[in-house]
Order: structure tokens, then sequence, then C-alpha cells
């Protein structure tokens, strides 16, 4: 039973790991896609414009110092295409989102999963 | 008619009508025609594949491509085959049997539908260095793609890559296709003018087209610019290359595009980068959002994520 559980766990993260690059405009060379981190904050700005939309976050670390994070999206139409817009994000908003960080340990991520802004989740269409 | 029949046929009648009615009800409430579909009107998106269900399209119109079309219409689910994220649709760059790969591979030898390089288009596709999904990707700020700088991408990757919705009018003289991607166009010319020869490269090329029959309108165009890729996987194409498009009307809301290109110095033979490429109608009024590349857009992404992105590990 156990390891039936595994199996089914990694065959779960097999495919989140297998469609999130899918959703994406450029290559992963510089994500770590192996792994997922949340991000808990608040918004600082929301850039809606190509080539990526982005947003920053400032974040505390374990050590209580905060961080400045930016996490990129796709394109305006491809993010337009899913519900979003120039106004999802606001600076203020108190954010958690799960992303798919850098390789080279900066606070710098993609967004792969879960979003909830101001205790209410946001559904990707 | 004998009275006795009347009565007998009259409740059936009315039995009938009662029957239809819920029938009838339901027909109104899906859409009969492509321009039913409700849509935004500002910034529309375009119409998934799925809604085009329950509706009937009419016959193709004689000689006329004029409409808004998508290239996109699969949805977001997956990258929609018009957008080319891993190149040329017939072509991609991608290992076979799979949609993914994390690139950095010296060359295209395992991709499902390799091409016919010569020499030189081998060796002009190891000087690009694209960044979209594809074997050879490197990370973004290592590519030398030249859209990824704000340059026009030039034709035919207009049709090859961020390939979206796109507008056709028809004028006694000329088609002119517009497309969202970089928000630019495109004349082909139907007056009868023979392409030029030597012609001063444009990042569009000359076009010219006509009819072969009342669906289909074949559109050659020579003169592109070598400084433009075919496509986001770095395909390269010389001076002297020619492209052939096959627009071929199925019905009112249907079309497909076959794309051929024919560029002897850097490939072995022609090849067909779109095959019947699906392209749909969309409702009237459709207003087509604009997708730009802003270089002070472009230097802030840099600033913030794509330089320090390649800063050493921490």
């Amino acid at each position: 039973m156990r390891t039936r559980l595994v199996t089914i766990s990694l065959l779960i993260a097999g495919c989140l790991a297998a469609s999130v690059p899918l959703l994406a405009h450029h290559g992963n060379a510089s994500y770590d896609t192996g792994k997922t981190v949340t991000v808990k904050g608040t918004v600082t700005a929301f850039i809606w414009a190509n080539p990526h939309v982005f947003l920053k976050v400032d974040a505390k670390d374990e050590g209580g110092n905060t961080q400045h994070w930016v996490i990129e999206a796709e394109n305006v139409v491809t993010q337009a295409g899913k519900g979003w817009s120039n106004s999802t994000f606001k600076p203020g908003d108190e954010v958690s989102v799960e992303i798919t960080p850098a390789k080279n340990g900066q606070p710098i991520g993609r967004f792969r999963g879960r979003i909830v802004i101001n205790g209410q989740e946001f559904k990707t269409s | 008619m004998p009275r006795r029949a009347i009565w007998t046929i009259l409740p059936m009648a009315v039995i009938l009508a009662f029957a239809a009615a819920p029938r009838l009800t339901s027909q109104t409430a899906s859409p009969k025609a492509v321009d039913d579909i409700k849509i935004e009107k500002w910034n529309s998106a375009p119409v998934a594949k799925a809604e085009y269900e329950g509706v009937k399209s009419a016959p193709a119109p004689r000689r006329d491509l004029s409409g808004i079309w998508d290239a996109t219409g699969e949805g977001y689910d997956h990258p929609p085959r018009g957008i080319g994220t891993s190149g040329a649709d017939e072509h991609r760059a991608v290992p076979r049997g799979r949609g993914y790969t994390s690139g950095g591979e010296p060359d295209e030898r395992n991709i499902a539908n390799p091409l016919p390089y010569t020499p030189l288009g081998e060796a002009t596709l190891e000087s690009h260095k694209p960044t979209g999904i594809g074997v050879r990707s490197v990370p973004t700020a290592l590519g030398n793609d030249p859209v990824e700088i704000c340059d026009p991408p030039g034709f035919p990757r207009l049709e090859l890559h961020e390939f979206r919705a796109f507008e056709i009018t028809q004028a006694s003289d000329q088609v002119i296709v517009m497309y969202e991607f970089f928000r630019t166009w495109r004349s082909i010319w139907t007056d009868g003018r023979e392409l030029p020869k030597n012609p001063e490269p444009r990042w569009t090329g000359y076009s010219v087209g006509k009819w072969v029959d009342d669906y289909t309108f074949v559109v050659d165009t020579v003169g592109m610019s070598d400084k433009t890729w075919l496509d986001n996987a770095g395909r390269p194409h010389s001076g002297e290359m020619k492209v052939e498009e096959q627009f071929h009307r199925l019905d009112h809301d249907h079309m497909e595009l076959t794309l051929t290109i024919d560029d002897p110095k850097m490939y072995k033979e022609p090849w067909l980068a779109l095959n019947k490429f699906p392209l749909r109608l969309q409702p009237r009024g459709f207003d087509i959002r604009e997708q730009y590349c802003s270089p002070s857009d472009l230097a802030e992404y840099n600033k913030e994520i794509g330089d320090p992105i390649l800063a050493p590990h921490k």
C-alpha cells in the first residue's frame, strides 16, 4: 500500500513537472523545475508587459530579513487568455504563490501552482 | 377529407407540436452562427475550438478570405499550435514523442521530423541560439534571437511564431494581412504584377497572390531580409528564399494554411512548415489585442529577471 502511495505521489509530481514547462514561452534552463517554493509576502509592483508579465513581492526569509522576490509569468496575451488582467495584483496585496525557483538561488521564480490573493484563491482559467 | 379523419389527425398534430417545442427552445439557446458566439468587445479572446460545436457553418464565399481569423483555437491548456514555441509546426524542435525538452543539445538530429539542412544551413543554425522550448535551447540571456531584442519577426516568422489573431481585408488589387504580433501587415498584390528581380531586402518581403480556384488563394513571396529567423527554434534562411502560402477556405468559418519553404542555399529540398494548418473565423466585432515588443519594457525585464538569473550561484 505504501509503495503504491509513493508511486502515485511520484506520478503526480512527474505530471506537474512535465506539464508546467509546456506553458512557458522560454526554456527552463535557468529554473529548478524539480522544486516548488511558496512565496508569502506583500506585492510591491505588478508589471503587465511583454516579453513577460511579472510580480514583485517583499517576503521575509527564515531569518526575518526582507527578500525582494520577482516572479514571472508569460506574455500579456497568454496571461489574458488565462483570465489575468493588469489589475490581478495590486501593490499592498498580501499574496501566497507557488513558484519554480531560479537555479542560482536568486529570489527569482516562475508561477507554477496555487495563487492566493488577500486570502482568496485565484483560479487561473 | 372526411370529418372523422380531422378528429384523428388534430390531436396528433397538437401532441407533435408540444413534443417539438423544447427542442426548438434549446436550438435558439445555442449559437447558430459564428457571429452568435459571445465575445468581449475590447481585447477579445479567441474563441476556443469547442465553442464552434453546434455552429453550422455557411458555405465558403467565392474568392473571399476577408474577416478576422485565429490560429490558437485549441485554447490555452497547452501551448496553442499557432504560437510555435518549439518552431515551425511540422518540424517542432522536440524529441520524438515528446512535447518538452530542457534544451542544451548541439544539433537537431533527435527531433521527430528533422529538416534537410545543407552544410551552410547546418552551420547557420549552429550560430543561432534560440530560447524557446527546443532541443538546442539556451538560457534566455545567452540567446541571440533577433525577436528577443525587439527586431521585427518578418515573414514567414509572422505565421510560424506567435501566430494568433489576424485580419484579412481584400481590395480589388490587393489582399492585406494584418497580424497581432508586432501589429504589422503585408500587402499581397493581386493586380497581375510580377515578383521583383533582385529586390532590396525587406523584413516582410514582396508578395503576389492569385486564386487557383474559387476557394484557394496562393501567395508567392521573395526578397526577405536574411536578418530574420524562420521560427522560434532559430531555423535559418537566405535572401534567396521563396515562400509559398496556400490559403484554402473550407467553408464560411474554417480555412487551412499550407506554407512551403524553398531555399536551396540552406535546405536540400523544399519543406512544409505548415500543412493544412487550421484557422477559424472569429465573430464579427472581434477586437484584436496588441502584442508589441517595447525596448523599454524589455530593458526592465532584463534588469529584474533576465540578467540576475544568470548571476553565479549563491
